[in-house]
């Protein structure tokens, strides 16, 4: 019981994300595109990680630079390309749409199609089965 | 017959596209470098060995320059200390330090204690230039030519890497 309660104490502990920034920004606009930035950026230290939720010092100083470059007037687009072009795709954690990275985007829908495909046939052979079967229901309910 | 052959396919089509990923990227960890063939980012940072001075990446435009980003902070930059010791005493290149996230007490003494094979340090606090160069860890070693181009980078050096990659770069064996 005790166990219990201090594994549901370390949980919500856990679970309450800590404040990484002190001050907002002073525009709310400002302070929104800086939040959805820094939730698409990876955080290269501890990848898997974006830089808005890791305590890295590495996150920490990506988060100076996205916050710094949103009040000197640079653009969303303008600050993707300044991380892109010294950090490659990899700052990004959506893989961008290109060529090489196609099939990323690709597979999950076609494996699922390929799946869906198989499902409805294994179906449709089950149920002419079935349509064939002249046995009365019950027959030979021992077999199965 | 379907029934053997479908799988069969479906399972050596995904070891191929495996095995093809695994070998374009032999190490997920490694971020390969954006700025090669890039201009090396220039920059002015404080002096760490000489206090009240600045380091100019410039003054080492014209010859090879191995720039070096490091910590007392970081284990593999101690390994990696007597690599460049070694690097400096060989003449080949200009050893240009950037101390990163780092006290300068702390690199000064890591410096008196292991060995300084630096040109010049510059105290990089803040992470500014770092940034510039891409750099999210240390040690990280970029290997700019005379002209100021990045031509590699490399993560820890060590005596094989130095043989076999950065030098015959520089004696121009291998472009």
């Amino acid at each position: 019981m005790r166990n219990a309660l201090l594994a549901a104490l370390l949980v919500t502990v856990s679970i309450r994300a800590p404040a990484i920034d002190t001050a907002e920004l002073p525009d709310p606009a400002q302070q929104q595109r800086y939040e959805r930035l820094i939730h698409e950026l990876q955080c290269l230290q501890c990848q898997g990680e974006n830089v808005a939720d890791t305590p890295a010092q590495f996150a920490a100083d990506i988060r100076r630079q996205v916050r710094e470059m949103i009040q000197a007037g640079s653009s969303d687009a303008q600050i993707r390309q300044y991380l892109l072009d010294r950090y490659g795709e990899k700052i990004l954690l959506r893989p961008p749409w290109t060529l090489a990275n196609s099939w990323l985007w690709l597979a999950p829908g076609l494996l699922l199609l390929a799946g869906v495909i198989i499902a409805v046939r294994i179906v449709r052979q089950r149920r002419q089965l079935l349509a064939t079967d002249t046995s009365e229901p019950g027959e030979e309910e021992t077999h199965s | 017959m379907n029934r053997f052959w479908i799988p069969l396919i479906a399972f050596a089509l995904l070891c191929a596209m495996f095995g093809v990923a695994l070998k374009r990227a032999p190490d997920k960890e490694v971020v390969v470098s954006a700025l090669i063939n890039k201009p090396a980012p220039e920059f002015r940072l404080p002096d760490l060995l000489n206090p009240g001075q600045t380091v100019d990446s410039t003054r080492f435009k014209g010859r090879w320059v191995l720039v070096n980003v490091w910590g007392s902070w970081c284990v593999e930059c101690s390994r990696e200390n007597p690599v460049l010791l070694d690097i400096q005493k060989s003449g080949k290149v200009a050893v240009l330090g950037i101390n990163y996230n780092d006290k300068d007490e702390d690199a000064r003494k890591f410096l008196a204690d292991l060995g300084n094979p630096f040109a010049a340090v510059g105290v990089d606090r803040e992470g500014r230039v770092a940034i510039d160069y891409g750099v999210y860890g240390a040690p990280e070693n970029f290997l700019v030519n005379p002209q100021g181009v990045i031509v590699k980078k490399v993560w820890g050096i060590t005596p094989d890497i130095w043989q076999n990659t950065l030098l015959p770069l520089i004696d121009g064996t291998k472009s």
